[in-house]
């Protein structure tokens, strides 16, 4: 009772007096966000809710849908899966046998060259959109290309000319 | 009947306080007013119509709008700082075999002596405490990338997906990649 | 209860006052005098759209607990109440059903309804708007674009065939039991929002809010469009820009899981 008179009182006297409203009890100093003097990270565009061509203005029509590409959603995500599968075995073997005969060298090297190939991707989609950076994006789309092609001839050259992958780890290691 | 009320008083008030106002409030609307054709229909300036698209209004307030802050204020949880890691070493590990494969590939026509032997002799050479120390940067980064890899490989086939084994299998992937990165950084 | 006695014999006497102010009276609690003041700071994300020039700020006001009710919401509700008239904030049902009070609480985003306010005075509490959305005013977001995607999942039963007694279309119990976990979901954009896929491809990823729902409609045996649900998912964003980093399920404050969902909208694609 007493307390609900005393609030009441209070916003009255809130109302009557609102500039002063800083110096209320309760309310204290005003800081300025912490993080929003540093850079943003990824800073997103302007907010700006698109409609259908033929009703711009209208913000209830369905976010549309993108074109569906298998390639790049199920079968994509399936044979990544597979990658990774098959890449567990692989890189447990070398730590039981030493080192791995050069077809199994040769098999992980290429599913790590394409499991790296897919997860830089990945990373490239994540942060690197095209509608924020367009020019950006396909330019590390490109690069990852050509490191990508330069590594898979780079490794080859290493299975076919040196020791192989992993009995040159395993050479470092026991250095 | 409250409301009733309390517009005859007011209007009384209004009559006893303001009597030019009442009359001419009268005189406005009232239908006699209407059926003589002296009633004059005047518009508040505050309503006056705007021109302005009123969708656009709220168009030009969205591009003003902030984002709300995130990942500076978001509380560091394991399954989002193990999976956040994961990339992280993931990079880290495919960037520098990339780097290193590239670099092999132009070595020949730069001079710079990549082969294993001489690799090896390079890295041979160091001081152990600097061996230790770069074996276990090496191998940290590949031993929890790899467990956790088998954690999310387990997710994508729909197990262990409730919160209290995600927390769990998160710190045991942590303590395992430890352990097995100092582990292999004395061997 | 004395307080809600004493209020109301105090409407009784100003019924005119009563619609405004009687949800109000919860969030105030009355104690004895006589206890010592709990002091609890509460630093809250203040932005101002009349201002639009003016930077984020974060206010810190200092409540009593014990004469405060015990959710995040009760604070909300008292400073607004109290101290702070200006402060903008959703709520409607304070009982976790319409999800309104979506909000970023100590870092993590919950219902300020359903969350207790953490007893220990000496930690200040930080509210922040859901985490990466646009701000329409101090800790309300803009969900358009979020509706807008659950509009493009069609979260509606599709099927042509009649039903066979032309009466209702009839689930087993087991096919009923699927949609458990699913159905309860109330789409107050805690898991969506707490995504950093999500905060980062909010424009065409459709987070885990959404993808749930899809995912109730796809495990629903009565919907008959499966396969073209399926196609529409079926590319690099709309589902696979989940990597199962389970913010989703670590955070949503009705406790369904929102990453097995996926994961099982995954697994049917796959197949």
């Amino acid at each position: 009772m007493a307390m609900f008179a005393r609030s009441s009182l209070l916003r009255q006297s809130l109302a009557t007096r609102s500039p002063l409203l800083q110096r209320n009890v309760g309310v204290s100093q005003m800081v300025a966000f912490h993080a929003s003097a540093r850079k943003q990270i990824l800073p997103p565009l302007p907010q700006e809710i698109k409609g259908t061509p033929d009703y711009p203005r209208i913000v209830n029509d369905p976010a549309p849908i993108p074109e569906s590409h298998p390639s790049e959603g199920s079968y994509h995500w399936s044979f990544e899966r597979l990658v990774c599968l098959g890449l567990v075995p692989l890189t447990l073997a070398p730590f039981a046998a030493g080192s791995l005969n050069p077809v199994m060298d040769a098999v992980l090297c290429s599913l790590i060259v394409a499991h790296s190939h897919i997860g830089f991707q990945a990373a490239i989609i994540d942060y690197f959109r095209p509608q924020r950076v367009p020019k950006f994006s396909s330019f590390l789309h490109w690069l990852l290309r050509g490191f990508t092609l330069t590594t898979a001839v780079g490794l080859y050259e290493f299975e076919t000319n040196d020791v192989g992958l992993t009995e040159g780890l395993r050479r470092i290691w026991k250095a | 009947m409250f409301s009733q009320k309390v517009a005859q008083q007011s209007l009384r008030r209004l009559a006893v306080q303001q009597p030019a106002a009442m009359r001419w409030s009268m005189m406005r609307a009232s239908p006699v007013a209407v059926a003589l054709g002296k009633n004059v229909q005047t518009r508040p300036v505050t309503s006056s119509p705007n021109t302005e698209d009123p969708t656009q209004i709220l168009a030009k307030q969205r591009l003003n709008r902030p984002v709300a802050p995130h990942l500076a204020i978001y509380k560091p949880q394991i399954g989002w700082v193990a999976s956040s890691l994961h990339r992280i070493t993931g990079v880290a590990l495919s960037g520098s075999l990339y780097l290193w494969a590239t670099a092999y590939l132009v070595s020949p026509a730069l001079g710079w002596h990549l082969e294993s032997a001489s690799m090896v002799a390079a890295f041979g050479a160091l001081p152990l405490v600097a061996k230790v120390l770069l074996k276990a940067t090496m191998a940290l980064p590949f031993t929890f990338h790899c467990m956790n890899g088998v954690r999310h490989l387990m997710w994508d086939l729909g197990r262990g997906l409730t919160n209290p084994t995600i927390i769990k299998s998160g710190w045991t992937v942590v303590g395992l990649s430890v352990a097995s990165a100092l582990t292999l950084a004395f061997i | 209860m004395a307080s809600l006695r004493t209020t109301s014999r105090l409407f009784a006497a100003r019924p005119m006052f009563r619609p405004a102010t009687f949800a109000r009276s919860y969030a105030t609690v009355d104690t004895n005098s006589s206890e010592q003041p709990k002091m609890k700071t509460f630093k809250i994300y203040r932005w101002n759209p009349d201002q639009p020039s003016e930077k984020p700020q974060m206010q810190s006001y200092d409540l009593d607990l014990n004469k405060t009710g015990p959710m995040m919401l009760d604070a909300l509700i008292r400073i607004k109440n109290e101290l702070d008239p200006t402060l903008t904030f959703r709520r409607s049902c304070r009982e976790g059903i319409c999800g309104s009070c979506a909000m970023n609480i100590d870092g993590v985003n919950t219902l300020a309804c359903l969350c207790r306010i953490p007893t220990e005075t000496s930690q200040e509490s930080r509210i922040y708007p859901l985490p990466h959305t646009y701000v329409v005013k101090d800790l309300v977001p803009d969900l358009t674009h979020f509706y807008k995607q659950y509009k493009s999942i069609k979260p509606y039963l599709q099927r042509d065939t009649p039903s066979p007694d032309g009466l209702e279309y009839r689930q087993s119990p087991e096919d009923r039991k699927k949609l458990d976990g699913l159905y309860e979901c109330i789409l107050c954009a805690c898991c969506s929002t707490s995504c950093p896929s999500y905060w980062w491809n909010s424009e065409e990823y459709l987070g885990p809010a959404i993808l749930l729902q899809s995912y109730r409609w796809l495990a629903d045996s009565r919907d008959e469009k499966t396969a073209e649900r399926k196609q529409a998912l079926d590319n690099s964003m709309s589902v696979y820009r989940c990597h199962t980093i389970l913010n989703c399920t670590r955070t949503c404050p009705k406790g369904l899981n929102p990453g097995r969902a996926i994961a099982e909208v995954k697994k049917m694609l796959a197949t």
